[in-house]
């Protein structure tokens, strides 16, 4: 599991301004005229756009690849998802868009690395066949 | 000669250095320098790119490389020429070896199987030129078993594949399928970047 400070650092920084900024631009975007499905799946697709062009622009040269590129669009996708859905039902100012996103992006950071922590080391071969 | 892979990794040679020798390159150096650690009697690598794994070598081996873009080993050279043991680098197709049968004790690899076209096909090469019972250790990033990474790089690999990788391999069955055995699957970060040692049997 990493935990050198710097990227450590990087990854937490990464998933709050991917999320941030997914937040703020589907709240921008969606509002109530939106079917709430409809506006569910566009904005899930749209924060995944979103979150791997700031990740490749931004994050991808200093921080990593799957480390960085992963938990970002999955941050991305929720925070679409969960930002959309609600401006679809009501009115969303940009500031709650951006600190919800935010938020969901620490804790897509932290479950990453709960997971990274049981998952990281050997790989039992007889149990998984190819852990894959 | 796959042309069409070659000029990918052409295109990619003068910018490669910098999209990822600060980023990935940095973080996957303990678990890269670790595999390298293993490395002994004469060696094949591939691919080499621009050659950022060799000062991640032990010193005094024999280390013939290989790489499919002539202009990813130009920027390679200077690397090449500094490490101290002997090195040679060739421009060669995985599939498509120059090499004679059983002629290396070890084979490493690097971020090779994700891109090569054809991967089964690929090992089986690497398997020809291994020696009976010597060891493939291999740093490789796959696809995820976990919902929703899985999702998530089904749908980047037609993009990253444009310009580089696919993100949905699945090499370690890979590896079994050309007729290594596994021994060892390290997970690296989460069940996508991983180190992967496969030997060929007697």
């Amino acid at each position: 599991m990493e935990k050198r400070f710097y990227f450590v650092f990087g990854d937490l920084l990464s998933n709050l301004v991917a999320g941030g900024l997914v937040g703020l631009i589907c709240a921008a975007v969606f509002s109530s005229s939106w079917n709430m499905i409809i506006a569910m799946v566009v904005g899930m697709a749209l924060g995944m756009l979103i979150a791997l062009i700031v990740t490749v622009a931004l994050f991808l040269m200093l921080f990593g690849a799957m480390e960085i590129m992963i938990p970002n669009m999955l941050t991305g996708m929720v925070v679409g998802m969960i930002i959309s859905m609600a401006a679809s039902m009501h009115e969303v100012p940009l500031l709650t868009g951006l600190q919800d996103g935010a938020m969901v992006g620490f804790i897509v950071f932290i479950i990453i690395y709960c997971l990274q922590s049981r998952m990281s080391g050997k790989v039992n071969l007889t149990e998984t066949g190819s852990g894959e | 000669m796959d042309t069409a892979t070659r000029d990918k990794w052409d295109k990619t040679s003068k910018r490669y250095d910098l999209m990822v020798s600060k980023g990935a390159e940095k973080r996957w150096e303990p678990s890269k320098r670790d595999l390298y650690s293993h490395m002994k009697g004469k060696i094949l690598f591939l691919a080499l790119g621009t050659g950022l794994d060799i000062a991640l070598f032990p010193v005094g081996l024999d280390i013939t490389c290989i790489d499919i873009s002539p202009k990813m080993l130009e920027q390679a050279q200077p690397r090449v020429a500094a490490y101290d043991g002997t090195m040679v680098a060739h421009c060669m197709d995985v599939h498509d070896m120059e090499f004679d049968d059983n002629s290396f004790d070890q084979i490493y690899t690097a971020c090779t199987f994700c891109s090569v076209p054809d991967p089964i096909n690929g090992l089986k090469s690497l398997a020809r030129v291994l020696k009976p019972g010597g060891v493939m250790r291999m740093f490789e990033h796959t696809g995820s078993t976990l919902f929703p990474f899985n999702l998530m790089m089904n749908i980047m690999t037609p993009l990253s594949s444009i310009s580089g990788p696919e993100m949905n391999r699945k090499t370690v069955d890979n590896v079994r399928a050309a007729g290594f055995k596994v021994t060892e699957v390290d997970n690296v970060f989460l069940d996508v970047v991983k180190t992967i040692t496969a030997n060929l049997p007697k």
